[in-house]
């Protein structure tokens, strides 16, 4: 299969040129239609986003055919061709295959893990579709990246662990409380990044909410938009001892929530947690509250330190995906393969069992005399031959489509069995 | 017969224990899986160990306190596959597994069978309770192991490999205190019994007897731990080390019964 991609993405082109070739969806249309109409290639499908932008196609000479899509391409946008064709990665067959799985799988991405990038292949998958540029390589390929995608997502936890502050604070929630069901909410100070820490917090079941605020009608805003209850703030103390979980975004200069305070409502609360969520800088918790068992109390560089281990966390996990695209690229290729193969070897054994059949049967009519167990030992001995010469040249085409390089082997085979035309 | 069927138990148990940890360091699926399979086929050979040597025997495999640990042995991995499945915690074998494996290897080989002085009804029902009552503190132990792990690694906000598999410390809290809530009247009606029993059969209710005696410290240990919650509230970190205390006097009971003479033989 002469299927290669070719392209350049936030790994090796800076962000001006990827913006700069960046299309959108009606100039890719056109480009997939022009490019399928003058013949370069048989198929073809381009995935532009704001990361990446790459040309996957089958062509019998991908040399030429990457050229002629890049300068189409980069003619479309206005550019100059030669430092977009310095950028370009080319990978072919077997490799090329890998990268369209590591793309789906989201390990070539920026953030790894990231959901975005599967639908975004998707919808350059059902432009190429309606466009009819997509044939059955293209098809198998992609339809396998979206399930290889799938197994990945859910067999590793690549795209588990929170990468920005506000999820990363549910996520500390949800090692601290068994659920966040029925979790009271306490917003002090309506800043946007609280209020959008809060919204996470409600989509997992987190309930009531209050909001407070030196400003009362900041807060009453902020409550009716959270679909909260706006609190005065000089009874925090008396909200503070109601609540499990407290998003503090003031801008004022000394604490607002102090060490006595929270050891005032602490024993009533029976154990239960209390969980600060400290994203103002200076810091609206006081720092010896943390040393209060049962407290467990976050500010914004505890938050980034654990969005920095989950993004290490992920690395971990990529090597496990990376395990699974290795698998599932072989299994690809295995499956591809053989499906290349097996019309050369069924001929190759029809064209070995005709030679043999026809020379048993001249021989046996030159020996009237044989006894049937005679003519069977001819028969069995002529099969036991061919079968062994067969022997090797299938298991090496075999193994040279797994390998990704059939089409020599194919040929080869072609001309010394005399198979005629492939 | 039970002999071999028991090594190969064990050998099944330490199989299962090491994928257990190695899944606590390597979060693989299939890690789970396979120590998971391994769990349940030991169990199952524990099973038909313990049901061929009570066979032999001709009468229930608690005569002796190594028999009678076999049994709780088979209780603990029973109680804790089940867990695992209705709780969601495929962490929890690299904790109770270990413990239940240092249980079991103290019958290898299995010492010769006293000629058991025990008769009557009660002593049956005294070794039961108190082998459910020490099935229920393994889980408690490891319940507050986990609990003081994660609540560690929450409170130094640097995650590391056990944050991400360790669940809630609400969960781990609760299950320290409903394994302490069940493995305590267990014990305690465990030890009235005994006590009861040891009065009639020896005349006397204590005497020098090591196992009887540190048992008693460790109901003391659980029985502040269980007061503690019921009256002040007590939990979380307090009530973790309050399990791993009585845990420590409750295997040092089990020690002193296996190795010191005494009337638990």
């Amino acid at each position: 299969m002469p299927l290669f991609v070719a392209g350049l993405s936030h790994r090796n082109a800076p962000v001006e040129l990827r913006e700069q070739l960046a299309v959108d969806e009606d100039k890719l249309r056109e480009l997939l239609r022009d490019a399928a109409a003058s013949g370069a290639v048989r198929e073809v499908l381009v995935l532009s986003t704001c990361n990446r932008v790459e040309v996957y196609a089958v062509a019998d000479v991908p040399g030429e055919a990457r050229g002629a899509l890049f300068r189409r391409l980069c003619r479309h946008r206005g550019i100059e061709t030669a430092p977009v064709e310095a950028l370009l990665y080319t990978h072919a067959d077997a490799e090329a295959v890998r990268h369209a799985f590591r793309v789906a799988s989201s390990l070539d991405s920026m953030m790894i893990g990231e959901p975005q990038i599967l639908g975004q292949v998707k919808d350059a998958f059902a432009l190429a579709q309606s466009c009819e540029t997509v044939g059955p390589a293209l098809h198998t390929l992609f339809t396998q990246a979206f399930a290889v995608a799938k197994r990945v997502r859910s067999e590793t936890e690549i795209a588990r662990h929170a990468v920005s502050v506000s999820f990363a604070a549910v996520e500390l929630a949800k090692k601290i409380f068994e659920g966040l069901d029925g979790k009271a909410v306490l917003l002090v100070g309506a800043g946007k990044m609280s209020e959008l820490a809060a919204r996470h917090l409600v989509e997992h079941g987190a309930f009531p909410i209050y909001v407070t605020n030196r400003t009362g009608a900041r807060a009453q805003e902020m409550a009716r938009a959270l679909a909260g209850t706006a609190v005065p703030f000089d009874e925090l103390a008396t909200a503070l001892a109601a609540v499990d979980i407290v998003i503090t975004s003031t801008g004022a200069p000394e604490p607002v929530i102090k060490r006595e305070a929270v050891q005032r409502i602490i024993h009533a609360r029976r154990g239960r947690p209390l969980f600060f969520i400290d994203i103002a800088v200076p810091r609206d918790v006081e720092d010896s509250v943390d040393t209060l068992d049962d407290v467990y109390c976050y500010d914004i560089d505890d938050l980034k330190q654990v969005v920095d281990a989950n993004i290490r966390e992920r690395g971990r996990e990529a090597h496990r995906a990376e395990a699974i695209v290795d698998r599932e690229v072989a299994k690809f290729l295995a499956r591809l393969g053989d499906v290349e193969v097996i019309p050369t070897i069924v001929s190759l054994r029809e064209r070995l069992e005709a030679i043999r059949s026809g020379e048993v049967k001249r021989t046996l009519g030159r020996l009237p005399a044989a006894t049937p167990e005679t003519r069977e030992a001819i028969e069995a001995m002529s099969t036991a031959i061919v079968n062994k010469i067969l022997h090797a040249p299938i298991t090496k085409l075999r193994e040279s489509s797994r390998a990704g390089s059939s089409r020599s082997w194919l040929e080869l085979v072609h001309e010394l069995f005399g198979l005629g035309r492939k | 017969m039970h002999q071999t069927l028991l090594t190969l138990a064990i050998v099944g148990y330490v199989i299962a224990t090491g994928l257990a940890l190695a899944f606590l360091v390597q979060r693989d699926e299939l890690i789970h899986r396979l120590a998971s399979l391994a769990t349940l086929a030991s169990w199952i050979l524990h099973t038909v160990a313990l049901l061929t040597l009570a066979l032999d025997l001709g009468r229930p495999p608690l005569g002796s306190l190594p028999e009678a640990l076999l049994v709780a042995v088979w209780v603990v991995v029973l109680v804790e596959m089940w867990l695992e499945r209705r709780y969601g915690l495929p962490v929890l074998g690299a904790f109770v597994l270990p413990v239940a494996l240092a249980f079991s290897l103290q019958s290898m080989p299995m010492r010769p069978l006293i000629g058991s002085t025990l008769r009557g009804a009660w002593v049956w029902v005294h070794i039961l309770l108190a082998l459910v009552g020490i099935a229920a503190f393994v889980l408690n132990f490891a319940g507050a192991l986990m609990y003081l792990l994660q609540e560690r690694q929450l409170k130094t906000k640097r995650p590391g490999a056990l944050y991400y598999r360790l669940p809630a410390l609400e969960t781990l809290d609760r299950l320290t205190y409903r394994t302490l809530a069940l493995g305590f009247p267990f014990l305690t009606i465990g030890l009235i019994l005994g006590a009861l029993w040891a009065g009639a059969a020896w005349g006397s209710v204590f005497a020098f007897d090591p196992l009887a005696l540190l048992s008693l410290v460790a109901w003391a240990v659980y029985a502040l731990a269980l007061a503690g919650r019921a009256t002040a509230g007590w939990h979380g970190r307090r009530t973790a080390y309050f399990a791993i205390l009585g845990f420590a006097v409750l295997a040092l009971t089990l020690g002193a019964g296996l190795f010191l003479p005494g009337r638990h033989g």
